[in-house]
């Protein structure tokens, strides 16, 4: 049976520590490079700070984790990608980026409405001995391609191999955690089977606090986002890199 | 036969269109991609058997467990680990890259005097020989351990002195210290218990205390719900992330903290809030309104607010003697959900003055701040993993780095009960190394080593009878047939923790405390104790937008 792997960020729940970005930059060998800037870095799992709009007293802020949408639907990047780099997962419905194929022509990034997209400018490089403390379990990847969350394919790979040892066909989810999910402190992330109306995580997609990014343009992401605020539930009509400004607009909310 | 040119095309055609249904060129394009974006000078990720083990974290004195993934004996990856009874698999984002620091190239890899390049033996021999002209002073950033026993045996054997930097969670108890003669290090806070928590600008959500402790307990009991069950409350000037988070936000002018701890208490015994009588403040309600910034009535708003829900108790970020007197007066001190007594074993220690005066010699171990920099005419030995820069040392003296040194972890600053557990040694240092207790331990013979104190202390568990052993299944101490087997569990990352304390105490206040003026609120980065973050931090700080790099203040 094919699952839809997904997750639920409950925003209520998050204080913007950043263990996630950390954890997934470490999981997936992302060099930390004195170079990389806001604008170049690659964070995977990147963190955003955003306001109600408001000054004072008044104002409120809310973290969002923005990472791939994982797109269930026309899925923004693999229809432009010239290369068939992009290519979702049947099986798992995850959106899967082939570095090799990729040629670094960044359409996939324009494409993406979620700005979840990072071009690998520089070759990776550590310094000397640092190599060692690399996850096997994930390749570096050269420059010129073009990076993003896979929620953690590695681990999904080590959760196969469990159950292939043990002779079973499928996986038990307890065995898949991504890298994000098990740094996060407060249990903000939540991750799942959406494929299986009896995970709770497919239960807590339906609940009235929960909504996605940019629902409007039909990709199904398979991230959704929850919280009990108005004001932040309505954050998520706008473009994810400008979403304080859309904010501003509800303030009032 | 006869081969014509029109056959001679015919057939290649064929074969051209043949060859492409046939997974040859496919393979060979993917072969050739593969190849192409492989260089030899990109780094690979080493292999060989890849195993977890369980420990500690050092880089502060939170020891939060960890889980350490290693590959052909490096290690690769740092997890929380969830049997851990306190942080329960939560750590701070820190902790993720802290595999990396070992490599950073900041390490210090030989022994440096005034910047050149010495030995081990001459490091000896000079703080041998300013041992032997005057008195030495040794300064502790994480005392209770074994180590700390090794230091301050050695400085009592010279007739010098032994000091310790304070966490910022102990430097807020130092108050109920000196009010009711308890140790400060014997005290912790029971926020388990609280129901209402009055933060007065302390980030509680980012980096106070063991970071997982409360902020699961946060995201359990109060994370998006109107009516909690944990009321948070932040007095804080800015919106911090701790203040964007909590159930009430109080915005109050920079500094004027001590100034509202005053005016709450004024208004609880104006209106009898509180069973207890006790000093009135001296401020009047309008004086601290005009300091905090928030009118009278606000102030009794916020009074009758903090007073709807009990357990309360009010959490400082330093030693602010009006936010201790509030918990006086609130009754908070010695009382379930409040400041309790976790222990009755330690001494009263001399936390260490940034000016040091008529020493010969001062030794800073490997778990003193970075950025703590005495004033004095000493010579300066310090012991450190990584050289930061602008430590003004006579002496650098390199220390094991991370997972690399044997060390007991005894109970976190914040803790309401005794923990005590024990880090092994995981991976070998690539450089000659010693911490400061060997180094010690080579100047005088007769200190006992680490390894014979934490054996000790494991014999006094053992033979306590008392608290149990957290890992997959608790386990009482009781249920050890042997020392050994205790020693055993302990260094294969068992946590023992001792019941909490039935014993009360209590703090005699004569006269409401002057005003104090608050210090800036310090978060996980500013309490590590290492000059350096791990490499990743750069995602926090460089790489995107999240967080201000002057929140990097240590590093």
């Amino acid at each position: 049976m094919s699952a839809r792997y997904g997750m639920v960020i409950d925003l209520d729940r998050c204080t913007g520590c950043g263990a996630c970005m950390v954890a997934c930059a470490a999981e997936n060998n992302v060099a930390a490079l004195p170079q990389a800037t806001a604008r170049t870095g690659l964070t995977p799992m990147l963190v955003r700070k955003v306001s109600n709009g408001m000054e004072g007293g008044a104002r409120r802020e809310v973290f969002i984790p923005i990472m791939c949408m994982h797109c269930e639907h026309d899925t923004p990047c693999v229809r432009v990608c010239p290369q068939q780099a992009v290519e979702v997962d049947k099986a798992t419905g995850i959106v899967m980026q082939v570095p090799q194929r990729c040629l670094g022509c960044r359409y996939c990034m324009t494409a993406c409405p979620y700005h979840a997209r990072y071009f690998n400018w520089w070759d990776p490089s550590w310094p000397s001995g640092m190599e060692k403390s690399l996850n096997p379990g994930v390749a570096t990847r050269m420059r010129g391609v073009v990076e993003k969350c896979n929620l953690c394919h590695a681990r999904l790979h080590s959760a196969k191999e469990k159950a292939a040892a043990q002779g079973k066909r499928e996986i038990d989810l307890a065995d898949y955690v991504p890298a994000c999910l098990e740094a996060c402190p407060t249990g903000a992330i939540r991750f799942g089977n959406l494929a299986d109306p009896r995970d709770p995580v497919t239960q807590e997609s339906h609940s009235p606090h929960a909504f996605r990014l940019l629902a409007r343009i039909g990709t199904e992401p398979k991230v959704y986002y929850k919280s009990r605020k108005a004001w932040v539930r309505a954050l998520a009509e706008s473009v994810s890199g400008r979403a304080s400004e859309a904010a501003s607009e509800v303030k009032n909310v | 036969m006869k081969v014509t040119r029109r056959d001679l095309l015919v057939w290649s055609a064929g074969a051209a269109a043949g060859l492409m249904v046939t997974p040859v060129p496919w393979k060979l394009l993917d072969d050739i991609s593969i190849w192409s974006q492989n260089w030899g000078w990109i780094p690979q990720p080493s292999h060989g058997p890849v195993d977890v083990k369980q420990s500690f974290c050092t880089l502060c004195p939170r020891g939060c467990g960890i889980k350490v993934r290693m590959a052909g004996g490096w290690p690769v990856g740092i997890a929380g680990s969830a049997t851990h009874p306190v942080n329960r698999g939560a750590l701070c984002p820190l902790a993720f890259g802290a595999h990396q620091l070992n490599w950073d190239p900041k390490r210090l890899r030989a022994v440096r005097h005034h910047g050149n390049p010495a030995s081990w033996e001459d490091a000896r021999a000079a703080f041998a020989k300013c041992c032997n002209e005057g008195p030495v002073v040794i300064v502790d950033g994480h005392p209770g351990r074994a180590a700390s026993v090794v230091l301050e045996k050695f400085a009592v054997n010279r007739g010098g002195q032994y000091r310790v930097v304070d966490s910022t969670e102990t430097d807020a108890l130092r108050p109920y210290e000196k009010w009711s003669g308890v140790p400060a290090s014997e005290l912790g806070y029971d926020l388990e218990n609280a129901q209402t928590i009055v933060s007065f600008g302390t980030p509680l959500l980012d980096g106070w205390g063991i970071p997982g402790q409360f902020t699961r307990l946060w995201a359990e009991q109060a994370a998006g719900q109107n009516d909690p069950q944990l009321r948070l409350i932040q007095v804080e000037s800015e919106l911090s992330r701790t203040a964007a988070r909590a159930w009430q936000w109080v915005p109050i002018h920079a500094g004027a903290e001590s100034a509202l701890a005053s005016g709450i208490a004024r208004v609880l015994l104006e209106e009898k809030l509180v069973a207890a009588r006790g000093p009135v403040p001296l401020m009047t309600l309008a004086e601290v309104a005009i300091q905090t910034g928030l009118s009278p009535d606000a102030i009794r708003d916020l009074t009758r607010s903090i007073m709807a829900q009990r357990p309360v108790v009010a959490v400082a970020n330093d030693a602010d003697p009006a936010i201790a007197a509030l918990n006086v007066l609130l009754g908070a001190v010695g009382a379930p959900g409040g400041i309790v007594r976790r222990s009755k074993s330690s001494t009263l220690q001399v936390v260490a003055d940034s000016v040091i005066p008529n020493a010969r010699a001062v030794l800073l171990d490997s778990t003193v701040p970075w950025d703590f920099v005495p004033k004095t005419d000493a010579e300066v030995f310090r012991f450190a993993a990584w050289d930061a820069g602008l430590s003004k040392a006579d002496w650098l003296l390199p220390a094991p780095g991370f997972l690399e040194d044997l060390t007991d972890i005894p109970s976190a600053p914040s803790l309401p009960v005794d923990t005590y557990a024990v880090a092994p040694n995981l991976v070998r240092a690539p450089h000659p190394v010693q911490n400061a207790a060997q180094f010690l331990a080579s100047v005088n013979s007769s200190l006992p080593t680490v390894e014979q104190i934490i054996h000790a202390r494991c014999d006094n568990l053992f033979r306590s009878r008392a608290g149990r052993l957290s890992g997959l299944q608790p386990t009482p101490v009781t249920s050890f047939a042997s020392c050994q087997k205790l020693e055993e569990e302990l260094r294969n990352g068992g946590v023992w923790m001792a019941e909490p304390l039935t014993e009360s105490f209590r703090c005699e206040l004569k006269q409401w405390p002057d005003p104090f003026v608050s210090s800036r609120p310090e978060g996980w980065s500013t309490s590590w104790t290492s000059g350096v973050l791990p490499p990743l931090a750069s995602k926090l700080y460089q790489e995107s937008n999240l967080r201000d790099a002057r929140e990097r203040r240590n590093a």
